[in-house]
């Protein structure tokens, strides 16, 4: 589904990436790992044709990352997502539906659906600039929901979230990658990505550590968290 | 069937990019000071005036002040227009959109070509009611009616793609206010140096040169180069507002200020495209 070959980022003397390859299997839950400034955000956006790479190879479903046709069935959520103020809930869902091309009243059910799978029935139509933190975020999934992706790009999707909806997030995750859908979670919610990916990367400093399946990168009577701090403390 | 796939992502760029600069409170006040205005100025339209001893009559003192408040209106909406498309990009990226809009499968191309026609419509439209409201001053109150009046406003908006490319491709060069400031020193010098060679065409001027004939004269070709190739925004201007004569005694109008903006705002385009093809998306 996703393939990274030799990606290397550079920003002047900076290497944000080192020379990165791994790739993402159909139906697989991922989770790239790594400390602040560790490369993860930047190849995130690599991924989503937001940074040109300065070498290397990247493709989601074998169409390169830089024609737009490989973001039709993708849904992204950003890292502390943003979403214009003026706007309510409701519409920016409906604009999300709208880009993708779905017919309104296709687009009408989907939002109603989406609303009640993100817990914010009865909020949908106030203005984006009420909302706490956490709301933007449920509506920033759920506009990533929209089409029904099948591979989904999450960039720490529990950040500013309160612990009931962290949890929320993780059922929904959790009921994702059961219908089937490609996920790649960006987090350092290691505990949540220990229940949730079956397979991870770690990358520190630009470099890609390890890419595994959790079972083979978690020893016996060890936590990912545990394997994670050894790793990038070498 | 290619062609109306790509064209609907962009239709749709600009309905948002529309919808969200009038929901601004500052475009709102921007239009409605600029709309009082306009209703302040005409009992000017109704005032007695003299030139060499002799009073003018109604309608060439309305033709007149029409035709200066047409130049007005179309320096003032360039102005506008640069502020609101300063921060176009920049209110994009903090608000999230440009994030998700690219996300989905939309091109670059489609994106930035989606912010110019939303923008530039928008300019036009507040042109366009700001000279729709000239227009029906003098043609319901004062009785005198331009037909040419509202075709020369939307001649007048050649200027405003002008505007909106050169902004938008100077922010993402440097900050806003810069590329403001530029755009903004582009029409100042235009205008002035349009104006400074209609008055060294001027008998006066002319006497005055013929009289210093003997004195050695500095070669000035490459300025006359640098003008001739300077943004015409004033000489599309000229050009529109020889539209809202009803006559046709006043010559030949040159059209070459159309084509030098014309071939401005191609050029801006595409650098424009070039550049945020490889613009970071943060």
């Amino acid at each position: 589904m996703i393939e990274l070959k030799n990606v290397t980022k550079r920003y002047g003397s900076l290497t944000a990436v080192d020379d990165v390859s791994f790739s993402v299997k159909t139906g697989e839950c991922f989770a790239l790992l790594g400390p602040n400034g560790a490369g993860k955000t930047t190849i995130v956006k690599v991924l989503l044709d937001f940074i040109r790479p300065s070498s290397g190879v990247l493709s989601i479903s074998g169409i390169p990352s830089t024609h737009a046709e490989c973001r039709q069935s993708i849904g992204y959520l950003a890292e502390n997502h943003h979403i214009p103020p003026s706007l309510s809930g409701w519409e920016y869902l409906m604009r999300s539906a709208e880009l993708l091309e779905i017919n309104r009243s296709e687009a009408i059910y989907q939002c109603n659906r989406i609303v009640e799978l993100i817990g914010m029935q009865g909020r949908e139509n106030t203005k984006v600039g009420t909302y706490s933190k956490g709301m933007v975020q449920r509506f920033g999934l759920g506009a990533a929901l929209m089409g029904d992706p099948k591979l989904l790009i999450l960039d720490e999707p529990t950040s500013g979230l309160d612990p009931i909806g962290i949890r929320e997030i993780r059922r929904l995750l959790e009921s994702f990658k059961d219908q089937g859908m490609t996920i790649f979670l960006n987090s350092h919610m290691l505990s949540e990505v220990e229940k949730i990916c079956d397979t991870a990367a770690i990358i520190n400093r630009g470099k890609l550590l390890v890419k595994d399946s959790i079972s083979a990168i978690v020893k016996d009577g060890e936590a990912l968290e545990d394997v994670f701090v050894r790793l990038v403390k070498g | 069937m290619e062609t109306s796939k790509s064209l609907l992502p962009i239709t749709r760029i600009t309905k948002y990019t529309l919808i969200d600069e009038v929901q601004q409170r500052s475009f709102v006040v921007m239009f409605v000071f600029c709309a009082i205005c306009i209703f302040l100025v005409r009992g000017c339209y109704q005032g007695n005036y003299m030139v060499n001893g002799q009073a003018l009559d109604a309608e060439t003192i309305v033709r007149t002040l029409s035709k200066a408040t047409f130049h007005v209106i179309g320096a003032g909406v360039m102005v506008i227009t640069a502020l609101l498309s300063m921060r176009l990009f920049r209110r994009d990226r903090n608000e999230g959109m440009q994030s998700c809009i690219l996300s989905k499968p939309i091109a670059r191309w489609q994106y930035v070509m989606g912010k110019i026609l939303g923008l530039w419509v928008l300019s036009t439209l507040f042109m366009f009611i700001l000279h729709s409201i000239v227009f029906l001053i003098t043609s319901i109150n004062l009785k005198v009616f331009m037909p040419g009046y509202l075709f020369a406003s939307l001649l007048c908006s050649i200027n405003l793609l002008f505007v909106v490319n050169a902004v938008l491709l100077l922010s993402l060069l440097m900050s806003e206010i810069v590329a403001f400031l530029c755009v903004l020193g582009v029409g100042v010098v235009g205008f002035v140096s349009d104006g400074i060679v209609a008055a060294s065409q001027s008998q006066i001027a002319q006497a005055m040169v013929q009289q210093s004939a003997g004195h050695p004269q500095t070669d000035l070709t490459w300025w006359k180069i640098v003008y001739f190739f300077w943004p015409k925004l004033l000489g599309v201007q000229q050009l529109a507002s020889s539209l809202i004569e009803s006559k046709s005694s006043h010559g030949f109008v040159p059209i070459y200020p159309l084509f030098n903006v014309l071939i401005y705002c191609l050029i801006l385009g595409a650098l424009l495209f070039k550049r945020f093809r490889n613009e970071d998306i943060v």
